[in-house]
């Protein structure tokens, strides 16, 4: 996917600095701070945007190691008693999860992008030197998995108002399978 | 892995590129000029005054006598051109001392297309008396007088679309009330008609390379959106390696080359809202010398259907069902349509779609090239469907 929200956002900052600030109301104090707000939230948001998940993983890894402290450290009564064992539950559906964030989203990206690539260079070399026959074979392949993806892609796409039937593209988020499905 | 940069392509990458892709010799100019500017700024705002000192040099340096820019502004319109409209006060060839509306068109930093207003200035001014076209006065086909490369036309008079239609980015899917539609509908099936019969070959258009009958003109098309893919799509789609494979493999022969507009569409012509009649053709950057089909399949192309007010007939381009307006293209040109011609340019011009969206309108936006990145960006999404229409065209075949 192409369209993301990094190249997104840096078209309407861009577009909010040169083309709509110039163009209200100077004196207007509301609008010429609620613009610069926009621009300032979309500056952080773009900045956020590529460490959240790390930021998060990050957050959880150490409140993994506290949560492994305090369930040594934590004596009290049935109240604490009571809270440790909430605490223990927390800390190993934690770990699991933490566990389970192996990879950065970054990465997913980059190996899609990598798998994109051989695979076009497998299409290329086949039509360059293979029978028809497997070039047939190829092409199906291809065609079957352009179509799955593609479906997602117009979906993810939608609000944009491209498709001449909108009623037959199914809601994106019935299409994409959970992660631990995958 | 090499990893190429195309934010900063290396001489030698360019180099790589125009050996790789053979294309017609102008268009590759304009591709390897693109690139070799691509590391420069982005775009910034440019001042009136620039573009009035530019337009100033630019007749200056072809025109020995004095002359006057007046009332220079800014015109809307053009996701890939700056427009600026002015009146020249000029002692005009053939006509004596008057005031003509003129309009600079002026390339951008990088824009959807990078092409050749060499091309441009040649094709127009050869149709000059076989289609309505505007005037066209003068080009800069290196931004040696203007900021960016720029042509001079006349002001054109009309409308893309009746005053109170809705239409999406571009005059992608302009509405058409039936009324409107039923009166120019023939004259769009006319204009394509006499385009395509065009007799090219006495026409000054040394900025084209005429192809072979054959396949030579298909190879040299795909090739151009070949290029553009690899110069500036960042994120590699296996379909589209397909496709470009699929075109090279099924490259039809033509036996008739014509004048092809490469962008014939409502939206690309403008007509008088009085009495329906088209004025003017616009929008001649993409022109080429190849096989009428490409003209054909871009029209009938669903990025620029609408729907009839029945809800189930799919007009081309806002128009006229498609077996209609096949059969009168037939009748006017006295051309044949092939169905299978027609299917591999509508396989083709998604294809070409697809490089100037996932491709081009990302690079530019990317690197803040255009003065509507925002919008480009927003384009980018029409591509996925385009991709389907392309993955579509293919698996059912003619």
């Amino acid at each position: 996917m192409q369209l993301r929200p990094q190249i997104q956002i840096q078209t309407i900052i861009k577009a909010m600095m040169e083309d709509v600030i110039p163009a209200l109301d100077q004196t207007n104090q509301l609008a010429m701070q609620s613009a610069q707000l926009t621009i300032g939230t979309l500056t952080m948001i773009a900045q956020h945007l590529p460490l959240e998940y790390r930021y998060d993983c990050d957050e959880l890894a150490r409140l993994i190691d506290a949560a492994a402290k305090l369930r040594e450290q934590a004596q009290g009564g049935t109240q604490t008693e009571q809270a440790v064992l909430a605490l223990r539950a927390a800390l190993e559906s934690g770990r699991e999860v933490l566990d389970r964030a192996r990879a950065e989203p970054s990465e997913i990206v980059e190996a899609v992008g990598l798998l994109r690539r051989a695979t076009g260079d497998t299409v290329r070399a086949v039509y360059a030197e293979s029978e028809p026959s497997v070039r047939d074979a190829v092409d199906a392949t291809v065609l079957e998995v352009s179509k799955e993806q593609l479906l997602r892609d117009r979906s993810w796409l939608l609000m944009q108002g491209w498709e001449p039937d909108p009623g037959a593209v199914p809601a994106v988020e019935t299409l994409l399978r959970p992660v631990g499905a995958v | 892995m090499t990893v190429i940069d195309k934010d900063k392509p290396s001489p030698e990458w360019i180099a790589q590129m125009r050996k790789r892709f053979k294309v017609e010799r102008e268009i590759d100019r304009a591709l390897t000029f693109k690139l070799e500017k691509r590391a420069g700024p982005a775009y910034s705002k440019l001042p009136l005054d620039t573009l009035v000192e530019g337009v100033r040099s630019l007749i200056a340096s072809q025109y020995g006598e004095p002359f006057d820019i007046r009332n220079p502004h800014w015109l809307a319109g053009g996701a890939s051109k700056l427009q600026m409209r002015f009146d020249l006060n000029w002692n005009r060839p053939g006509v004596g001392r008057e005031t003509t509306r003129m309009v600079l068109r002026n390339d951008l930093a990088e824009a959807l297309h990078a092409t050749s207003r060499a091309r441009e200035f040649q094709i127009v001014n050869a149709l000059k008396g076989t289609l309505p076209v505007p005037p066209v006065f003068w080009y800069d086909n290196t931004g040696e007088h203007l900021p960016y490369p720029g042509i001079v036309y006349g002001f054109a008079e009309g409308v893309t679309k009746p005053s109170n239609a809705k239409s999406g980015v571009s005059g992608l899917g302009t509405y058409m009330p039936e009324d409107v539609r039923n009166k120019l509908a023939p004259q769009f099936v006319e204009n394509m008609a006499r385009l395509h019969t065009f007799d090219f070959r006495q026409a000054e258009l040394s900025a084209f390379d005429i192809p072979q009958t054959g396949t030579e003109n298909a190879h040299w098309a795909v090739n151009w959106w070949d290029r553009v893919w690899e110069e500036d799509a960042d994120e590699e789609v296996p379909l589209v390696a397909l496709a470009s494979s699929w075109l090279h493999k099924h490259a039809p022969a033509v036996e008739q080359l014509s004048v092809v507009h490469g962008d014939f569409r409502t939206g690309n012509y403008l007509f008088d809202e009085s009495d329906c009649r088209i004025t003017t053709w616009l929008d001649w950057e993409l022109a080429r010398i190849g096989d009428r089909h490409q003209d054909l399949a871009w029209s009938t192309s669903r990025a620029f259907a609408t729907m009839a007010e029945d809800g189930k007939t799919l007009l081309v381009s806002g128009l006229m069902p498609e077996p209609q307006f096949l059969e009168a293209y037939e009748q006017a040109s006295g051309l044949s349509v092939d169905r299978k011609s027609l299917h591999y340019y509508q396989v083709f011009n998604a294809y070409a779609m697809v490089g100037m969206t996932l491709g081009t309108s990302y690079r530019v936006a990317r690197n803040g090239k255009s003065h509507q990145d925002v919008l480009l960006a927003w384009l980018l999404g029409v591509g996925y469907m385009l991709l389907d229409e392309m993955r579509d065209l293919i698996e059912k075949g003619p």
